[in-house]
């Protein structure tokens, strides 16, 4: 095959299934022929491997707010993230903050989510008047509690905030609220 | 050891890497390698390594997870190529990338043997392959990833991260979301989708 030509090119779906060692093996080995004699594709592959690594960066850096699960903090632990975490039951809240020398900090929201369908959290920034809304959050539902991770390097920058959040169940026609907390920020003080 | 690697020193890599880019295909090049032989063909042989160092890294990557170890595997490879096309024992050069993919494979599985072979290689032909050691990842606009990031649904958002933090396979990160490795596929590939297209100005624009 020519340098600059492909025939038939791999979707991406299938290029990240291969980077992700989710082919199985003829499967794999079949594209791996492919790649090695297509430029365009193995460009692409190039592509989106850099860009799956650029995302690694990114929460490294403390640049992505995200929904996430206790086990994926553990995994941020013990790949030697230092990550500052809060713990607050239905109706709680917490004085918090974020010292130089933590990568991420952590709220873990504890609530009853056994029969939660879709699940959507409400944010009120009281300091500042803002409101937003985050739908459709990911959670497993068996660890009673969804993991918020802010935007660090946002964080930081802030001196004195209050925000709060309230987790709510959105059902066919209804929507109720599960439980709210309450998040006093402060600039770290030495 | 080639007198030209003792008396140049300026190495055989830098001296090519002006080169211009060779038009022919694959075949094209490995032929020319070997009808130079006993001399070289710097056009041709430089052409094959821009062309397959990358290809033979994120072989490297994907089946050893590790950037030096892939590293190796580049120089391990492109070495072991152009002794065989300079020898003439490259038989069907038009199957020059299965020959090689060929090769990575060998070379993967024969990676545990020990490095004696790689010591003896890279002490006949070390000059030959310095630059490729800065085939490395082009760096991303992050800000642009950040925001773009920032833009996702919740939903996508956390599947890529999960999955690409540490590189997870759907099943896995599936298992830590309650959900079947199908739906995070579907997820994960909407999300990437969303995140190219939203990349892609700033990437047109550099």
């Amino acid at each position: 095959m020519s340098a600059a030509s492909c025939t038939a090119p791999t979707p991406a779906s299938t290029l990240i299934d291969y980077w992700l060692g989710e082919l199985e093996g003829e499967r794999e080995a079949k594209l791996e022929e492919h790649l090695f004699g297509c430029e365009p594709c193995s460009a692409r592959l190039r592509d989106l491997a850099r860009l799956g690594e650029a995302i690694g960066h990114a929460l490294r850096a403390g640049h992505v707010p995200a929904v996430l699960t206790p086990a994926f903090v553990r995994r941020l632990q013990a790949s030697g993230m230092r990550v500052r975490e809060y713990r607050l039951q239905p109706g709680g809240s917490v004085n918090c903050t974020v010292a130089p020398d933590d990568d991420l900090v952590i709220a873990h929201l504890h609530a009853p989510l056994g029969s939660v369908q879709r699940l959507d959290l409400l944010f009120d920034d009281v300091t500042s008047g803002t409101h937003w809304r985050v739908e459709d959050v990911a959670f497993d539902a068996s660890t009673e509690e969804v993991v918020l991770l802010p935007d660090v390097a946002e964080l930081r920058k802030v001196t004195v905030a209050t925000q709060r959040v309230q987790l709510v169940a959105v059902e066919r026609t209804t929507e109720r609220v599960i439980a709210d907390y309450t998040f006093n920020h402060s600039r770290y003080q030495t | 050891m080639p007198a030209l690697l003792i008396a140049n020193p300026r190495p055989y890599a830098e001296a090519v890497r002006h080169l211009p880019p060779l038009t022919g295909d694959d075949a094209e090049l490995a032929r020319r390698i070997a009808a130079a032989a006993p001399d070289r063909d710097d056009a041709a042989e430089a052409e094959l390594c821009r062309r397959f160092a990358p290809r033979i890294r994120f072989y490297g990557l994907r089946h050893l997870r590790n950037e030096a170890a892939a590293a190796d595997l580049v120089q391990d490879v492109l070495l072991m190529i152009l002794q065989k096309l300079r020898a003439r024992e490259v038989r069907e050069p038009e199957r020059l990338a299965s020959f090689i993919l060929g090769t990575c494979r060998q070379v993967v599985i024969d990676g545990r043997r020990g490095g004696l072979r790689r010591e003896r290689l890279l002490e006949t032909f070390a000059a030959d392959l310095s630059p490729l050691a800065d085939d490395g990842f082009e760096a991303l606009d992050a800000g642009r990833l950040r925001e773009c990031l920032q833009r996702l649904p919740e939903r996508e958002r956390a599947v890529l991260v999960m999955t690409f933090y540490d590189e997870r396979p759907a099943e896995a990160v599936g298992i830590e979301l309650g959900l079947s490795a199908g739906n995070v596929r579907v997820i994960r590939h909407r999300g990437i989708e969303r995140l190219r297209g939203c990349m892609q100005p700033a990437e047109d624009a550099s």
